[in-house]
């Protein structure tokens, strides 16, 4: 293929000149078949303009339906018609010359001074000889107090310097009719003024008038698309439906024609502007059926006609759907599910994905042998194309591979099924951040279904609730080295953003780990090797006295050699493991979840990103066996509390009223202090509500006191591996104040939140305090209110969402060809320094603690 | 003239030979660097003239860093 860079692209207006030397043919009746179902010659149709109906030939060109790209035609309108899209630069150009002599409303010496401002701007002389005289690059200019001047000049030109005519006020009444002192200005009238403004003027303000002639802007001819632009669809029934700018070019025509016969005819003046009127409609909505100030041109069901600009615009059109929508081969996409015995490294690939997903294999002098016994399988991973030499893609049959076993040779390429071990990227939308695409290597299983470790999902944000994700096989070597590298899970295990694991154990896992660890955890012989084998570890650790295996002894079986850790739970505890042995501390979320991840990390930072995922993968699946072993459940059970709770509930709720009604009073007698910057009303508010809210805190202190670690939903919480000690206190002590924008509820009725209460009154509950927990049951009053705070946070928060996805989205944008340079200093793509040194630190979060290591060493 | 302010941080004009050596250390002309009007207080303040550089000594809980903006005309 011949390739050239491209210099230069200039958009010009089209002349009717050219539109005729375009059109093939003049297009005179309004309609498209006649009665036979026969394209009528000269309508929209005419069979000069292309064929879309297979087995017709092209009255043009001779082309079929494949061959014949389609020929443009057109109508000449009787009475010229703005164009509705240029209507303002028509208005511009008025606006700027002359209404007498049609020259543009500047002396030579203005032009002059503009001219040498500019050349202050610009800097250089010749090109401010072409520069064209518009007010913003004069605005730019730096002749300050001269400039001003002129500019204000240049807006009040009362009278033409030329001819000293009177410049009378002009009007553009949107889309596209003109006033001029208040009286209306026909089209052809504008077209006659554009036409005699002298090509020197419109150099002067930007307009080339070799390629752009302003009268132009005045339609007087009207481009008609081919066929294949606009094409018919026959229904079942036979019935031909035509395209929405067919039919918007038959309303055109038919006016078009009316309006000819009533000049002809000499109709009254009126009867012609209206239907000139008319014709500019239709031309307005043919170019744009959303312009404002028109009424939308409908089919006849009422559904809005897609004209031109609709094509374009939007998601759905022309530039956005196919010019910039891309589409990729070798890919897939299914729902997602979760899959315990997978490493995070791999995902699970469906046989029938497998199957039609191929990889290059590419055959050389030293696998020409591999490749031969390749070629001949015919199950399961079986060679699908052969891509000769010369590019040709053929398929592998029954028929043909006999053929192509023999003409196989060096250079060939053959397109073999997915298999075990292949690399894949795996993404799923949004694609918020780099590890939002990685790359994991293939594991082909039976089912229907994508899978991966549930360990993986954080990156991506995935669940299972019906999550659809794309696998991407990647073709060249080139693609495959730099996914191997660069992009799998375990090099991605450490967030840029705060330089902490992302991939960790999760629920189940982490009450798995808090089971094996707890210092008085013993498992028989059975257990323990039930649970060593599940992960692939075959000997078991030194017994205890009676025989049993220590939790602890097992958990260490996975811990790489002579690795050493020192940490601490979450209470704070320490954790100890020295020579890859954990002597002491129980192994909970802050060392292998969410909170920190610090034993995950110091694998990964000691020995490496593959011990790091080998023993995360270990980890999971072994502590998933203790739960099991374990059988952990929660029950209606774990949310009966204690009697002492309800005395301890009633009393909370007491002195929280207690202390609200004695603020409330304080505030009565005038004896409560402002906050700095608040009124007493708002400090009262804001006082009470803290007061409010204290007792959800009282709440949780009492639970603590209250039930133990037996209680599985509190064990739970406190493990932080599903919900948290609120969501107990909600369902098992009381719900607490309700808020609405972050206040306690305050509108409805006159001076109360419902008219069930008093006005003013002081009980917190009626301004949103909920005594009542889910166990309970609310009172009417309080679901209300209960509803209300759903209402506004699940509002809130879809709000949030939006807006807080919009601002990174354009951050993204505008930040995405920025780099960090060999010095550190961070420039855009343009060279420009943006930073002198990233992100004023040169701190890449990911490697701050081995750079503090490196720096004390 | 504005009063020195503990939130506007140190403003330094560079000579021509110091401004010449930082755009090398960057490895880009003058004018790829950040902006400053000249119209700007800072830039008034130390008459800074279009073309040349001023360093801005940034303090941040992470640490001490130089910025730099190439002064224009406004």
């Amino acid at each position: 293929m011949h390739a050239e860079a491209i210099e230069s692209i200039r958009f010009t207006m089209i002349s009717p000149d050219t539109i005729k030397r375009m059109s093939i043919a003049k297009l005179i009746v309004p309609d498209t078949y006649n009665e036979d179902g026969y394209p009528i010659d000269g309508g929209l149709v005419d069979q000069r303009l292309g064929v879309i109906d297979p087995g017709l030939k092209c009255k043009t060109c001779g082309g079929r339906v494949k061959t014949c790209p389609g020929h443009f035609g057109h109508l000449e309108l009787v009475r010229p018609v703005i164009h509705p899209e240029y209507a303002k630069t028509i208005y511009l150009l008025l606006q700027s010359t002359c209404q007498q002599c049609h020259r543009l409303l500047l002396t030579d010496t203005q032009v002059g001074d503009m001219k040498s401002a500019i050349k202050v701007f610009v800097g250089k002389e010749d090109e401010a000889e072409g520069a064209t005289i518009d007010l913003t690059s004069l605005a730019a200019a730096n002749t300050t107090r001269d400039k001003e001047i002129l500019i204000k000049k240049l807006k009040s030109v009362k009278k033409c310097p030329y001819c000293q005519a009177a410049q009378r006020k002009l009007k553009l009444e949107r889309p596209t009719s003109f006033y001029i002192e208040g009286s209306r200005m026909k089209a052809d009238e504008i077209r006659d003024w554009l036409a005699r403004v002298p090509d020197n003027d419109l150099k002067l303000i930007g307009i080339d008038p070799v390629a752009t002639r302003p009268e132009w802007f005045v339609l007087t001819t009207l481009l008609v698309p081919p066929v294949n632009v606009r094409p018919s669809i026959t229904l079942e029934s036979g019935e031909r439906s035509e395209d929405d700018l067919t039919h918007k070019l038959v309303d055109i025509m038919r006016i078009n024609q009316r309006l000819e016969q009533d000049i002809d005819a000499g109709a009254p003046q009126i009867i012609i502007d209206d239907l000139w009127e008319l014709l500019q409609y239709h031309v307005t909505s043919y170019f744009n059926n959303e312009t404002p100030g028109v009424p939308v041109a409908r089919h006849r069901s009422t559904r809005p006609l897609k004209t031109l600009a609709q094509r374009l615009k939007g998601k759905e059109g022309r530039l956005r759907y196919y010019l910039s929508g891309k589409r990729v081969n070798f890919s897939a996409r299914t729902v997602v599910s979760a899959d315990a015995n997978i490493s995070i490294n791999e995902v699970g690939v469906p046989t029938r994905l497998a199957e039609n997903l191929t990889v290059p294999v590419y055959v050389t002098l030293w696998n020409i042998e591999e490749a031969k016994k390749l070629l001949q399988r015919t199950e399961y991973p079986v060679i699908i194309n052969v891509i000769t030499k010369e590019g040709l893609r053929k398929r592998v049959t029954e028929v043909t591979r006999e053929e192509l076993l023999k003409g196989i040779e060096p250079g060939q390429v053959l397109e073999r099924q997915l298999i075990d071990g292949d690399i894949a990227l795996f993404n799923r939308q949004p694609t918020l951040h780099r590890m939002s695409i990685m790359a994991h290597k293939v594991r082909v299983l039976p089912g229907k279904t994508l899978r991966i470790n549930a360990s993986a999902t954080t990156p991506y944000n995935a669940d299972f609730d019906g999550d659809e994700m794309n696998l991407h096989v990647p073709q060249s070597l080139e693609a495959q080295a730099e996914a191997r590298y660069l992009m799998q899970p375990k090099d991605q295990l450490l967030s840029p953003r705060h330089g902490g694991p992302i991939m960790f154990a999760e629920e189940d896992e982490i009450i798995g780990a808090f089971f094996l660890t707890k210092d008085d955890a013993y498992f028989n012989k059975d257990d323990a090797t039930e649970m060593l084998a599940g992960v692939g570890v075959y000997e078991l650790p030194k017994p205890e006295k009676n025989g049993v295996y220590s939790g602890k002894a097992i958990f260490s079986m996975i811990l790489p050699e002579g690795f050493n850790f020192e940490g601490k739970t979450l209470d704070g505890a320490e954790v100890s493991i020295k020579d890859g042995k954990l002597l002491k501390g129980i192994v909970d979320e802050r060392l292998v979840g969410n909170g920190g991840g610090t034993l995950l990390l110091k694998i990964f930072e000691d020995i490496g990103s593959d011990a790091a995922v080998d023993f995360l993968s270990r980890l999971t699946k072994m502590t998933l066996i203790v739960s099991v072993k374990k059988g952990i459940t929660i029950s209606v059970k774990d949310y009966y509390m204690p009697d002492n709770v309800e005395k301890e509930r009633v009393a909370i709720v007491k002195d929280v009223e207690a202390k609200a009604g004695a603020l409330i009073e304080k505030y009565k007698q005038k004896k409560l202090d402002p906050l700095p910057g608040y009124t007493r009303r708002e400090t009262l508010e804001i006082i009470v509500m803290a007061q409010l809210e204290e007792a959800r805190h009282m709440a949780q202190k009492l639970l603590s006191k209250s039930i133990d670690l037996d209680n599985r939903a509190y064990l739970m919480a406190k493990l932080k591996a599903r919900g948290t000690i609120l969501n107990l206190v909600m369902t098992s002590v009381f719900l607490g104040q309700q808020s609405i924008r972050g206040k306690r509820p305050s509108r409805g009725y006159n001076r109360r939140v419902l008219p069930y209460f008093r006005r003013g009154d002081p009980n917190p509950s009626a301004k949103g305090f909920i005594k009542s927990s889910f166990s309970d049951g609310l009172s009417p009053t309080e679901f209300y209110m209960h509803a209300m705070g759903a209402r506004d946070s699940s509002m809130t928060k879809s709000l949030v969402t939006a807006v807080s996805g919009y601002l990174q989205r354009r951050l993204i944008n505008a930040m995405q060809d920025f780099y960090a340079d060999k010095n550190g200093a961070v420039k855009d793509a343009s060279g420009a320094l943006i930073q002198t040194i990233y992100g004023g630190d040169g701190i890449d979060p990911i490697r701050e603690r081995v750079m503090k290591d490196k720096a004390k060493s | 003239m504005v009063a020195p302010h503990n939130l506007i941080p140190e403003h330094k004009l560079l000579s021509e030979s110091e401004a010449k050596n930082t755009a090398k250390k960057y490895g880009i002309p003058l004018d790829k660097f950040p902006k400053i009007l000249d119209a700007d207080p800072q830039a008034k303040k130390l008459n800074a003239k279009p073309g040349q550089l001023i360093a801005i000594t940034r303090e941040d809980p992470t640490g001490k860093y130089t910025y730099y903006r190439y002064v224009v005309m406004a």
